[in-house]
């Protein structure tokens, strides 16, 4: 695995934005067959409980830019002091240009600043992390504004149920910057592209894009979900078996490359994939219980790109100092940082207000025939 | 832990209200789903050592076959 140290980085503040609405499991009973005993069994062994989504005209970039105006507004840093923008998520709101050109022209960042997006998800956050670190330490930035999110639920269908309800939408936005005194962290990455496809969208990018047939295919699996070619799927039994081959060794080889201890640690922000998974890394790992939030998945659900940092906010009224960051899925791919988080502004968890007037789809498509037709 | 002990155990292990004994076909049990062989995989580590994949629970019938593996 590919292990860094970083010396001089830190984070100054984190945001996440949740949109408004969401569903609570309990509220499901028709999809557990009106089996209240059967809800309440999956309830206690998998954690489900309440999940927000994004409506359909909302998108991760309208998420991150409002996370993003409410940190810097909170810590005072004025978009124009912006020296770098990293935007990691899953569900861009255009295949190009990248959404983090479209968040600089939103936040009104100077033109004089690099910005780029990470084709990530689960492990994507601490890959953007990492990157903001390696930019600030080799002095080619003076601070990175990391945006991080993703839209699961706008990947799958509420009916199919065997992602619909681990899934929820939230997106984030983290504030690096240089220090003169010294601020430790670590890290360590890892991918196996050889599971390229464990976790996968397969339609809609070149390989096989959208056509006029795509949507007459369908298929049904075991248990009755109906598969249609825009959502997104896993393997279930193989990204398991990843799971606990890869996530308690990352925690492990975290903690040794940063030379901490379990004492050492105030949090342990797991990627919240779900409580039952989370409670057997945690037994492996051997890392204590008190310090690894599993809660989040009942409040939140599993928030994909964003998950640890719905964990961090979620723990905004605690003081922070030493964190453990492990992240993995979706590439496959899976990151793990050691960060000091002492004196770090945690915004904690904002609700996403989508503006009036926002545009329907039918004038979304009226505004691009028109654009095409260069009126 | 002894057998009987073992079967107690299951009981919360599947979260089943259903009499389980060394004979109880795992097929049979609407309880037994991916679910249920996660959380027996991870009564098996954390009680008997035994790392248990997936797969592993296929040629598995019955939960004493299943006490078999942990050695009771």
């Amino acid at each position: 695995m590919s292990k860094s140290k970083f010396s001089h980085v830190k984070i100054r503040g984190v945001k996440t934005s949740l949109p408004e609405h969401y569903i609570d499991v309990d509220d499901e009973l028709k999809y557990f067959g009106g089996n209240q005993k059967k809800l309440d069994r999956q309830k206690k062994m998998i954690g489900y409980g309440r999940r927000y989504l994004a409506d359909a005209q909302t998108t991760v970039t309208d998420l991150a830019v409002d996370a993003a105006e409410k940190l810097l507004s909170e810590i005072s840093v004025r978009s124009e002091d912006i020296e770098s923008l990293v935007f990691v998520n899953q569900s861009p709101d255009y295949v190009a240009p990248a959404d983090a050109c479209i968040a600089h022209g939103r936040l009104g960042l100077s033109q004089n600043i690099p910005c780029l997006s990470i084709n990530l998800g689960c492990s994507g956050y601490v890959y953007a992390l990492w990157n903001a670190h390696a930019l600030i330490e080799s002095g080619a930035v003076g601070n990175c504004l990391v945006l991080a999110g993703d839209l699961p639920t706008h990947t799958i269908t509420q009916d199919n149920r065997k992602s619909a309800p681990v899934f929820g939408d939230a997106a984030s936005a983290t504030f690096l910057v240089r220090t003169e005194e010294e601020c430790r962290s670590a890290f360590v990455l890892g991918t196996d592209g050889k599971g390229w496809d464990k976790l996968i969208m397969p339609f809609g990018g070149m390989r096989l894009p959208y056509d006029k047939d795509t949507f007459n295919y369908s298929a049904t699996d075991a248990l009755g979900n109906v598969w249609t070619p825009n959502q997104s799927m896993m393997k279930g039994e193989d990204v398991f078996a990843f799971t606990m081959e890869v996530a308690p060794k990352l925690i492990t080889d975290t903690l040794v490359t940063a030379g901490w201890s379990n004492d050492d640690v105030s949090l342990f922000a797991i990627h919240q994939a779900n409580k039952q998974i989370l409670e057997m890394i945690v037994n492996k790992a051997g890392i204590p219980l008190e310090k690894t939030p599993i809660d989040v998945f009942s409040k939140y659900a599993n928030n994909s790109t964003n998950s640890v940092v719905t964990v961090l906010c979620d723990q905004a009224d605690k003081p922070i100092d030493k964190a453990v960051l492990a992240t993995f899925g979706i590439g496959l791919s899976w990151a793990g940082a050691a960060l000091n988080l002492s004196g770090m502004h945690n915004g904690g968890i904002a609700t996403y207000r989508p503006p009036a007037n926002r545009p329907t789809r039918e004038q979304q498509i009226e505004h691009w025939l028109k654009y095409y037709k260069g009126e | 832990m002894t057998r009987d002990e073992f079967l107690a155990e299951m009981q919360e292990v599947l979260q089943t209200d259903a009499e389980l004994t060394a004979d109880t076909v795992l097929a049979d049990l609407d309880e037994w789903d991916s679910l249920s062989i996660m959380a027996t995989m991870a009564f098996l580590d954390k009680h008997f050592g035994i790392k248990m994949k997936l797969a592993d629970f296929r040629v598995l019938s019955t939960l004493g076959d299943i006490m078999d593996k942990a050695g009771l």
